[in-house]
């Protein structure tokens, strides 16, 4: 019973990543371009494969991955490459009739509904295919149209049908601070942002900005490209699932690692972080890194791939609710303990006041078949307060263009926004306020008691429409 | 020399010699040819001109003593005696006659010293008289001439002229004092002295002499009292008695030694006790030569010169007592080593007689090394075939090391053990430990690894020391060696010991094996098999079949990264039910057995094994305890549906759900943070170090012991730090109420949950959006009773929460309180972890 996970990406940003995360995993566990394992790989590593691959009848490793898009692009690009025996050929889906979603949520909900038989079947299959089904692991944007509005769907749908099965999401997060070329981002994130509070169990936020500004500043590359940010994400995704590969003492499943994150569900927003960073092919200078190094490192904001656009003030305040500090390599477990230590003689972290919180280190093995050139490396995933200021960037920017009813008529054309229904966009706010406000909540003392002596609350009231929490579908 | 007179005298001497061994080489004398005769005087000449001079300085008394000490070299300690008389007799003789003869003391070392060398040279081949032909003939000249006269021969010899003369010289005091008391003697006495050193001379062989008896009332030999007819004056009846003591001493001596040789073979006597009777039997011997010396002396009388008829017999009873006075020392040692000795045996009769050794007397000393070392010799026998054989070839049980009949598996622990009575002094408690295991790790290999490798390591290690380890080479004096042997066998067979544990029997992968699957180290497996018995064990233990889990045990271990290891390894990984009683859950009794067979299970034995399970147990149980939060999460986990809820109904019902959920929630991270933290704990400070200093250790060891010392720490360390030991029972009481605690919370969950999962279907179900905002009212409408319902359920969640979260807080304040009282330092790990962000000394007690 391996716990098999199940990957789904979804549009280009999500095939993206998701193809950069299996070339990474193949690359670890020493499978070969075409799914067989390479020669120096034959003999056993101590890692566990199943997880996340199944053996095909010819011994092909085989990713338990779907690739969805509505456009073929990105698609045909993975299919045309080196890796296209990799997959199953059967867990790719492409649109039909190829004309995407047109960057608009609606579109993409919308299509996703239609071919819902479609994919489900794919994912059924896929899900019966495996011993005990740990969850599934969705990869997207939150700003184009598939990614989002798709995604968004079929996290509903996954939420419905497997509701115990966990759900995780790497979601990667708009560039806020550059105008983007999709001038409706903040109508999808908003409407995206819905379905990962209600229908995620975990969401992995990987902030475009960040990642930028970690491939400039951190990586010195002037104008990082896609493909280099996606690595980035690629590097996080398999650090973080490394325990899951590597089996040990603790940490073997995703619910375990994840649930003590999470102790209060509505926040399940991660922040991650990662070093030393390195982008394929590029020499870094090399440093010394130690447990507490990296550690300690993986505290500074300068290595979170989330930006924080919290005030000073705000900042202060903010809190980690909990922290997973995932080291890979050769550690000996004495240092572990030394550095959280150093970390609280420091006061490095700042956790949360109305539960017990600490640092959770888990080490893990690195695989033998990746040389690099640090010793130890690192990934943190914590649960950050300050990751409500991410949310309210995303509402002021929703607020303005809401404002202004602008780009609204595309999506009118969508049966969620008939007759100019537009309810959904408030909800989909309302849900995303009182998220910020829980993690606001989350930095004092008092949060036990918040939200029951809310007084606009009991304004609100009985029968009113629409609920201070969200009424599931 | 160039003085005609003196030329005479060679001739003469030369045909002399000449004539007289002719006449003893052959019965018939024909004439010497007169060339040969001129070629001998020529000869005679060179040699006597030559001035040869012996390249050693001229000391007469060292040269003396030098004989002396060869004598009794040679074991003749009587014949050194006579020596040393004869020496002192001619010297106040030649010193006597310096005034009319002259004899110029050089001569005198001259002739000690061809005595010295004609000693030697008799020993010796016979090469010296080869080179000339008048050489061999000077012993026979002296043997010839002198017999029966050797008192006086050798003055004679002496003589420069070859003449025999002894003066009545004024001078000669002590002779005439000697003469004196003799006769005063005579003339109190009316048994003659000459009887009585006869008699003395009886009872120091153990015999009765015609007087002196052996009185068994007294205990000794004594004289019988004045009578008429028998009188002895005070004086000569102290010496007697006091000479007779030797005659004491000797029955003791020789009563034992005749007891002894009597039964043997029997146990109390042993090898080492009849290698000691032969040692005595020895010692005897030369004390007889020297009897019979004395003996054949008795009636050989002192030559008195001048005083005619007054010659007294040469022994008197004070020549006697100087002739005992050696003699009586040693009589006295062995008699004092008989007596001391006579109830040990072995090993402890070695030792005690090294006790005695300890003296400074060199004459002491040496005898009691030459008897250590025959005595020892059986012992040190013993002790070779034992390290380098590992054959202990002690019939009589006299070594120090014992051996009985044990399983296999206790062979190491308690199939040989050191028996400290039988350990000589003489070898430390070190030497014989590591003699004990360089033998037991011979038998080790041999019976329960079925090695014969050691065979070639015996032999390099025999070689190495070299020829000393030789059969019957090894005597007491060599204890180095012995210990050298000891070393260097114990260095090579460890080593080879090591090899075949780690080589040929895998120690180390069986210990690995062991932290993988009992101490829960293989997480996927664990998680696995926690996962499909975890059912099973929720049922009564006495209706759980092990047959069963077996299969289940073997399904974990297919489906996880446990199917890659050795097929060897998981066969030996067993389901151990144990002993139930009513009302056991199968969750208290099950257990994983790791099978070790030997020599493996000399490590692993049962005991160590129930010290594994213990921590197994323990191990177990927290991932239950963890499995269980684990299930808690996921019940009420982000995306399911009662996050959701009661999302539109009337808001006192939803925040009263909202109250309860966050306080469940709240006290799941307060539990979880503690089980992670343990965990955490469990694994770094515990687990993993424990690991890592056990194979550190592993490789430093140099024998099974120091493997086994290891292996015990290693194990301790566990059991210490996860709370198992003794003097951790309170809080480790604290620490299972604290699981059973979070599993009650688990169970509760799973009711509360499943309860308001009832509600769901009526309140909620996948509608569209358009159906549910149509069917909203419905919900409000039909939704009295509903309510009513939710509204008991989340009182009674709210109240076995509050029940539940109080005696949380309260166990857990006294777990904290409890820990730092704990010994272990690196439970200060613990505390450092569970209180990382100072939470349970931040609030004041009382808080939670």
């Amino acid at each position: 019973m391996p716990r098999e996970i199940i990957t789904i990406q979804v549009g280009q940003c999500g095939n993206q990543i998701g193809m950069e995360f299996w070339k990474q995993l193949c690359l670890e566990h020493g499978i070969g371009k075409d799914g067989l394992l390479e020669d120096f790989a034959t003999t056993q590593g101590g890692d566990r494969k199943d997880v996340f691959f199944y053996q095909a009848d010819d011994q092909h490793y085989i990713p338990r991955a779907l690739l969805m898009d509505l456009e073929p692009r990105v698609i045909n690009g993975i299919q045309n490459s080196e890796y296209r025996n990799l997959y199953n050929h059967e867990n790719i889906y492409v649109s039909e009739h190829g004309g995407g979603a047109g960057n608009n949520w609606a579109s993409g909900y919308h299509q996703g509904e239609q071919v819902v038989d479609d994919i489900m079947e794919m994912v059924d299959r896929e899900a019966d295919g495996s011993d005990s089904l740990e969850g599934f692991v969705l990869c997207h944007s939150i700003a184009g149209g598939t990614g989002s509005g798709m995604g968004s769907y079929l996290l509903e749908t996954l939420n419905d049908r497997y509701s115990k099965k966990l759900i995780q999401t790497y979601s990667v997060f708009p560039n806020q601070v550059e105008s983007s070329d999709v001038v409706v981002q903040p109508y999808n994130s908003l409407l995206t942002l819905k379905r990962l509070t209600l229908n995620a169990d975990c969401v992995v936020v990987l902030d475009n900005t960040a990642l930028n500004r970690i491939a400039v500043d951190r990586l010195h590359i002037p104008n990082p490209t896609f493909a280099q940010t996606n690595s980035l994400v690629s590097t996080v995704m398999s650090a973080s699932t490394t325990t899951l590969r590597y089996p040990g003492y603790m940490n073997n499943d995703l619910v375990g690692l994840l649930a003590s994150l999470i102790p209060t569900p509505r926040c399940h927003f991660l922040m991650t972080g990662y070093t030393p960073l390195t982008v394929e092919r590029q020499v870094n200078v090399i440093r010394k890194t130690t447990v507490l190094d990296v550690m300690r490192r993986l505290l500074q904001t300068k290595n979170i791939m989330v930006s924080s656009y919290a005030r000073t003030k705000e900042a202060s305040k903010a809190k980690y609710i909990s922290i997973l500090n995932i080291i890979q390599g050769e550690v000996d477990p004495t240092q572990v303990h030394e550095s959280l230590q150093r970390i609280r003689e420091r006061k490095l972290v700042n956790f949360i006041d109305w539960g017990p919180a600490s640092i959770q280190v888990a080490l893990s093995r690195k695989s033998p078949y990746v040389q690099t050139a640090h010793r130890v490396s690192g990934l943190m995933l914590a649960n950050h307060t300050s990751i409500r200021h991410l949310f309210s960037k995303c509402l002021s920017q929703y607020e303005k263009l809401r404002k202004k009813q602008a780009f609204l008529d595309n999506y009118r054309k969508f049966p969620m926004f008939a007759d100019n229904d537009l309810s959904e966009f408030d909800e989909s706010r309302e849900i995303i306020e009182n998220l910020v406000d829980e993690y606001k909540a989350c930095e004092s003392p008092d949060y036990i008691k918040w939200g029951m002596e809310d007084p606009d609350s009991n304004l609100t009231g009985e029968g009113s429409a629409s609920g201070l929490l969200a009424l599931k579908d | 020399m160039d003085d005609p007179k003196t030329l005479d005298l060679v001739k003469e001497l030369l045909q002399r010699l000449i004539s007289t061994s002719r006449h003893h080489t052959s019965s018939a004398a024909p004439p010497l040819p007169p060339s040969d005769l001129a070629k001998s005087l020529k000869y005679a000449h060179r040699v006597l001109s030559s001035r040869m001079s012996p390249s050693i300085s001229i000391d007469e008394a060292a040269m003396a003593e030098s004989i002396k000490r060869s004598l009794a070299r040679q074991h003749r300690p009587s014949d050194a005696l006579a020596f040393a008389d004869l020496y002192s007799k001619l010297v106040s003789l030649t010193s006597s006659l310096s005034s009319s003869v002259s004899v110029p003391p050089r001569n005198r070392w001259s002739f000690l010293y061809l005595v010295k060398c004609l000693s030697n040279s008799s020993s010796q081949t016979p090469r010296i008289f080869s080179a000339g032909a008048l050489l061999p003939s000077l012993p026979i000249l002296e043997s010839s001439s002198y017999s029966g006269r050797s008192s006086g021969g050798v003055k004679k010899g002496l003589g420069a002229g070859g003449v025999f003369t002894v003066s009545k010289d004024p001078e000669n005091m002590r002779e005439i004092a000697l003469i004196e008391h003799s006769d005063l003697v005579s003339t109190e006495t009316t048994v003659s002295e000459s009887v009585l050193v006869r008699d003395v001379l009886y009872v120091a062989q153990g015999i009765d002499g015609s007087y002196v008896k052996y009185d068994v009332k007294i205990n000794g030999y004594d004289l019988p009292p004045d009578s008429g007819s028998f009188k002895v004056p005070r004086a000569t009846r102290t010496m007697v008695r006091r000479l007779c003591e030797l005659g004491w001493l000797f029955r003791m001596v020789k009563d034992y030694v005749s007891e002894c040789t009597e039964r043997f073979p029997t146990d109390e006597v042993g090898t080492v006790g009849q290698a000691f009777c032969a040692a005595l039997q020895d010692e005897l011997t030369e004390y007889y030569k020297l009897l019979a010396v004395l003996e054949s002396q008795t009636s050989v009388p002192i030559p008195k010169g001048g005083r005619d008829g007054k010659a007294g017999n040469y022994l008197s009873l004070m020549r006697l007592s100087i002739w005992f006075a050696e003699p009586i020392v040693k009589m006295r040692l062995m008699a004092l080593l008989v007596d001391g000795c006579r109830s040990l045996r072995g090993g402890a009769l070695a030792g005690a007689i090294h006790g005695y050794a300890q003296y400074g007397d060199p004459l002491v000393q040496e005898f009691m090394s030459r008897l250590l070392r025959r005595v020892c010799s059986p012992l040190f026998e013993i002790v070779r075939t034992w390290v380098l054989e590992g054959e202990l070839e002690d019939v009589f049980g006299e070594l120090f090391i014992i051996g009985q009949p044990v399983k296999a598996e206790s062979l190491w622990r308690e199939g040989y053990r050191i028996q400290s009575s039988m350990l000589p002094s003489f070898i430390s408690e070190k030497l014989a430990q590591r003699i004990l295991r360089t033998g037991k790790s011979i038998n080790f290999l041999r019976v329960c690894c079925e090695d014969n490798g050691w065979a070639d390591a015996a032999t390099e290690a025999a070689a190495h020391v070299g020829a000393t380890t030789r059969k019957g080479g090894l005597g007491y004096v060599e204890t180095d060696a012995l210990e050298a042997m000891a070393v260097e066998a114990a260095k090579r067979i460890d080593k080879h010991l090591m090899e075949v544990m780690y080589q040929r029997y895998r120690f180390k992968d069986h210990c690995y094996a062991i932290k993988q699957y009992l101490l829960l180290g293989q997480g996927d497996f664990v998680q696995y098999l926690m996962d499909i018995v975890g059912p099973e064990l929720s049922q009564p233990a006495n209706t759980i079949s092990s047959f069963q889990l077996a299969g289940l045990l073997e399904t974990a271990i297919r489906a996880s990264n446990a199917q890659y290891d050795d097929r060897d390894i998981l066969d030996r990984l067993h389901v151990k039910m144990m002993e139930h009683e009513d009302g056991d859950q199968g969750w208290d009794v099950f257990s994983l057995e790791y099978n070790t067979h030997v020599p493996l299970d000399t490590v692993f034995t049962a005991s160590v094994m129930k010290r594994y399970f213990r921590i197994f147990n323990f191990l177990w149980k927290l991932k239950r305890v963890e499995h269980a939060l684990i299930r808690v999460w996921k019940t009420m986990k982000p995306n399911r549906i009662i996050s959701h809820i009661f999302g539109n109904d009337s808001a006192t019902m939803k925040f009263q759900f909202i109250s309860v959920l966050r306080r469940c929630q709240v006290l799941w991270n307060e539990m979880n943070h503690f089980i992670r933290n343990f965990q955490d704990y469990i694994m770094f400070e515990v687990l993993e170090i424990s690991w890592a200093c056990f194979l550190e250790e592993m490789d430093a060891s140099k024998d099974l012991d120091d493997l086994l010392a290891a292996h015990e720490k290693y194990l301790s360390s566990i059991a210490l730090k996860s709370l198992l030991g003794e003097r951790s029972h309170g809080i480790f009481k604290t620490l299972f109420l604290l699981f059973d605690l979070i599993l009650r919370f688990q169970s509760n969950t799973d009711r509360w949950f499943e309860n308001i999962y009832e509600l769901q279907p009526r309140g909620n179900s996948k509608f569209k959006k358009s159906e549910r905002l149509k069917l909203g009212s419905q919900v409000y409408g039909g939704g009295k009773a509903l309510m009513q319902i939710a509204g008991d359920i989340l009182r009674k969640m709210g109240e076995d929460l509050d029940s539940i979260s109080k005696e949380y807080s309260s166990s857990l304040k006294v777990f904290i309180s409890q820990l730092p009282l704990q010994h272990h330092v690196d439970l200060k790990f613990l505390l450092f972890r569970l209180n990382f962000t100072e939470y349970y000394s931040r609030f004041p007690p009382g808080k939670y």
